[in-house]
Parts: C-alpha cells; structure tokens; sequence
C-alpha cells in the first residue's frame, strides 16, 4: 500500500458551536469524520485506508474544553488535551491513575495536541487492518492476524471473536477502573455510557471499537467522587519507554479501609479489544492487605481464560506480574 | 443494486466477499407484495363454508414429526435473528448463539431425515410431474400434502441444505470450543461460501414469510391446530384431501 505522506482531497469543518458539529455530525453519518487531535486521523488519511467524505474539527468548540468539579467528582470535556489532564491540580490530587495513564500515551508532542476523546475514540493498531486488508474490522470475512504464519505479538489473548485486534487506549484502562461515564451527544439529545459498555468487543460490533453511533460525539467524561483520593497503581509495559503502545498495562483503583483492601477495579490494557477486567482478581483481593503474600496469592488469576496466539504467549506472566507489582503496595 | 459484494485479496486480486445485504429488504418486500397480491386474490374468491373442526378426528402429525417441525422452526427463528439484526444494525454478541443454534438445526435435520427414510413418509412429501397437474386441475383434492405444500417443503429443504453446508464450512473458519480457526481457507473460496449462506438465508426470509403467511390463512389454520394438536376433523379431511389418496388413523 502506497504511502503518500500527504493528506488526501477531503472537506474541512472548523464549528465553533456544539450544535452546528452535532448538525454535521448528523448530515455526514458514515462518511463524516471526526477530529480531535488528529493522531490517530492523519495515518489512515495519508495511507488512504480510510477515506471520509469531510472532517469535522472539534477542536475550535469551546464547550468541549475543559475540567470543571460536578456534584459527583469531575468533568473532562473530550476535546481536552493530555497534557491539559496531566498538569490539572484536581486530577493530579484526586485521580492520580488518570494521570499516570494519560502521562505514558505516546509521546510529550503527541500529548500535547491529543485528546482524551481522541486517546478513548482511537482505532486499533492492529497493521493487518490499518494497511488496509479487508479483514473482518474493515467489513470482510476474515482476520489475517490469527493464522498460523500471522504476526500477532501485540494482539489479543482474551476477548476475541474472529478478530484478535486490542484496544490501544491508555486512559480507557484508568477511566474504567474509575467507573466514569462517558457523555455522548447527537441531535436527538445526550445519553451516557458507562466506561466499560463504551467500549465494545467484536462479538458485538467487529467494526468499531466503542458504542458511540454515527451522528454521535463524544463530549465529556465524567469520574464520579466514589474512587477520589483512593489507592491506585498503573503501570504499562511497552516495547519502548516512550511513543509505543501497551503490550500490556494495567490500571488498579482500591479502596483501602485501613490496611485492608475493600472495593477494587483491576483492569488490563493489550490484552483484549476493550480493557479487560480481572473482576476474579478484584474478588480474590477483597479482605486481603497489600503485601507480597497476596500479591503470590492472586498473580496466577490474571491469566485465567486466556487464549494466546502463536506470537503473543508472553502477555499472560506479564498481566501476573503487574498484578503482582500492583498488590505489593 | 448488486447481487454480491468483492473485495481485494491479501494479493490484491479482486475475490468474492460474500451476497450483497441490500438484497434483503427486496426479498422482503417481493415476498410482502406476493403476500398482498395472493390476500386480494383469495378475497376476492367465494368460498363455502368452512368444514367444521367438530366431531371424529384423524391423525394428521405424530408427536415427534411435530416436535422436529418446531424445534426446527426455532433453531431458523434464532438462526435469522442472530444472523440479520446484527446486519441491519441491531448489535449484540451473536456468534454463539448462532451456531449453537445452527448445530441444532443441523442434528434436527439430519434426525427428520433418517427418521423420514424409515417411516416411509419421505414418498408423500416428494415433488412429482403429477403434482404439476394437480396443481393445474382445480378439481382434484391432494394427498396428504397439496403440492403447494410439497413445493414449499422441498424449496425449504434445498435451502436448508444450502444454509448448513456452507455453514459447517463456515464453523470450521472459527475457534470453537471443540477446535482453532485455520484461516485456511482460500479467500475467494471463503467468499463463495459466505455468498451461498447468505443467497440462501436470503431465500429462507422470503420463503418463511410466505410460509408464515399460508399458515395464518383462516382457511389454512386447521393445517396449523394439526401442526400444534396433531389432528384433523374428518369434516376438514374430506373438505380438503382425497379419502382414497390418504386415509389416516382416527384418533381422539
């Protein structure tokens, strides 16, 4: 596939209101594209393996700016910087693991340009599909991904259904582990979505990687009080410190009484086209204190129920270890 | 509006993809214009009056012919339910469910088939020249299945066949619990058999509603009460059938 390293003949729509991106949202359906930081756009634009009819630039929409205090927490608008998120007061002192994740996304220069809607909206890395195959993501009748000569180190080991392609998300591990809610709106109103439905899996819908409908933007997230100030642990493991994506991570949020863990989320990044919670580790901590004891005790529970590919065996002591590093506190 | 979709191989050669989905709402609606075309026609008809479903009864369906019919009635409903909503926009995880369902189906079928050689039903459903006449002459009564019924059984069991074929072939292109997906299937093969399981499932939409259709018939229904119940009144039997052609058992 040719790379042509400049951006195809495609509309451009600048709204400076929410209403008029929504209208346009709304005309352009399938064939309209939305922008955010434009990280994950300008790939599949150049290497035409995606080719919107128009780009809808919600950079210019002030409304979609912005952390502001709710009666329940906190609200990000999507078309927030990381590296906005990464420098807030509130953040760093409430929701340090949002922090933590947003702070290891790529690159110093991508975070300063890219968005949390933008981080939680973007498509896999899976190289099959993003050169542009016509594998089941892109609306065939196969994945070339899982084959007994396919490259799959970095795809799935839990969670596939014909496709083996994994959410490339930092901050999707750390917002389901916070339990935010995801605000989107259309023309026909606003509905949220809880963080761990807005990410969808291919047995539901093989072609995107969230719930979000055409006609649809992302306009907010929002992290409710329940999880601020608690314990946290994130951690991601990459082929490189900085510019790559997860082999594996993980996002855990705990709340301690004491030494004694009570309510936890653990959830792992790469592992599975959504970000995959260890709702078997979460119930095998309760009770349980930070130490290296619990830590030997749950490790193993990490992997149950995977199924790795030919290339990819080495997630599974990788998703034990960071549990293992998550509970010795 | 194209009857199938292509696509470009991982060698760039233009193979078959699969049927084209847009094909579904005209089989729907040609079925749903067939439908009001042959409610005009009938309403138009006169008609005596409807034999009575009172007095003696005789056996039309045995017990186990009426459980295959509707477990395989069921396994088709899940089956079209889980393979079309997701295409026309209605998602859910529906892989599973439908080859569980798809196995059933298979190991009705295939059970209805044996089951139909050793009983020797299998001459009365089958498709002759003959019935091409009876069909034409408005004066002679069936056997036990009109040829109407005859045509509509054996479309349907072509079409199931169609439908499982390429299904088993498709099964075996996912991981199961019993197996791993190959991936060894030639693409342009690959799409041929997604072509005949949707072609066929396509004419299993239009022939069920049709199916559904005659079945809900007020001069069909009794047809249907045997399908639930088992019997037929002797009054429907000579209303509609030849005593000489089938004479089936009394019952109570």
């Amino acid at each position: 596939m040719a790379s042509f390293d400049v951006m195809p003949d495609v509309q451009l729509y600048q709204p400076v209101e929410l209403d008029d991106a929504l209208n346009l949202a709304d005309e352009l359906g399938d064939e309209g594209w939305l922008l955010g930081g434009g990280q994950d756009t300008y790939g599949w634009l150049k290497d035409r393996a995606k080719q919107p009819r128009a780009m809808i630039d919600l950079n210019g929409i002030e409304a979609l700016h912005g952390i502001s205090e709710t009666n329940d927490g906190i609200e990000i608008g999507a078309a927030t910087t990381l590296r906005e998120i990464i420098r807030d007061e509130r953040v760093n002192r409430d929701y340090s693991l949002l922090v933590e994740a947003a702070g290891r996304v790529a690159s110093p220069q991508i975070r300063n340009v890219g968005t949390l809607g933008g981080n939680l909206s973007q498509d896999t890395r899976c190289w099959y599909y993003r050169r542009g195959l016509d594998c089941y993501r892109a609306g065939g009748n196969i994945c070339y991904a899982n084959g007994p000569e396919s490259m799959n180190r970095e795809h799935a080991v839990i969670g596939a259904s014909r496709c083996v392609a994994v959410s490339p998300s930092d901050t999707a591990t750390a917002l389901v582990a916070l339990e935010a809610t995801m605000v989107a709106r259309s023309v026909k109103g606003e509905r949220t979505i809880a963080a761990e439905d807005f990410f969808v899996g291919p047995d539901t819908h093989i072609t995107q990687m969230t719930s979000l409908k055409a006609g649809e933007i992302l306009t907010a997230v929002r992290i409710p009080a329940k999880w601020a100030g608690k314990k946290f642990y994130f951690e991601k493991v990459a082929d490189r410190d900085v510019w790559d994506f997860a082999l594996v991570s993980i996002a855990v949020a705990m709340s301690m009484d004491g030494d004694t863990i009570g309510d936890s989320r653990f959830v792992c990044g790469g592992v599975a086209c959504t970000p995959h919670r260890l709702t078997n580790v979460e119930r095998a901590v309760r009770g349980k204190s930070l130490s290296e004891e619990s830590a030997e005790a749950v490790a193993p529970m990490a992997s149950e129920g995977t199924k790795p590919l030919n290339y990819n065996h080495f997630k599974l002591p990788l998703m034990e270890n960071l549990v293992r590093r998550a509970m010795r506190g | 509006m194209d009857i199938a979709t292509y696509k470009d191989d991982v060698w760039g050669q233009e193979v078959l993809r699969g049927v084209s989905w847009d094909l579904l709402w005209l089989v729907i609606v040609a079925a749903f214009v067939a439908i009001a075309l042959h409610a005009i026609y009938e309403a138009m008809q006169k008609r005596g009056d409807k034999p009575s479903a009172d007095g003696e009864r005789v056996s039309r369906h045995g017990a186990l012919n009426r459980a295959y019919h509707w477990v395989m009635a069921a396994s088709i409903f899940v089956l079209l339910v889980t393979g079309i909503f997701p295409i026309v926009g209605l998602e859910f995880a529906w892989l599973e469910i439908h080859w569980i369902a798809g196995i059933v189906l298979t190991v009705i079928v295939a059970a209805h088939i044996l089951m139909s050689l050793f009983s020797g039903e299998l001459g009365s459903m089958s498709v002759g020249p003959g019935d091409v006449k009876e069909a034409l002459d408005g004066n002679t009564k069936p056997g036990k299945y009109s040829p109407a019924q005859k045509s509509m059984h054996a479309v349907i069991t072509v079409l199931t066949f169609l439908v499982i074929g390429s299904g088993i072939l498709m099964f075996l292109q996912i991981d199961t619990p019993w197996w791993d997906r190959t991936n060894s299937m030639a693409e342009g093969m690959l799409g041929l058999v997604f072509f005949i399981h949707g072609i066929s499932t396509l004419g299993l939409v239009g022939v069920i509603c049709l199916h559904v259709y005659f079945a809900l018939r007020p001069e069909k229904l009794f047809y249907t009460r045997s399908m639930i119940k088992g019997w037929i009144s002797k009054d429907e039997l000579a209303a509609n059938h030849d005593p000489q052609r089938w004479t089936p058992d009394e019952t109570t």
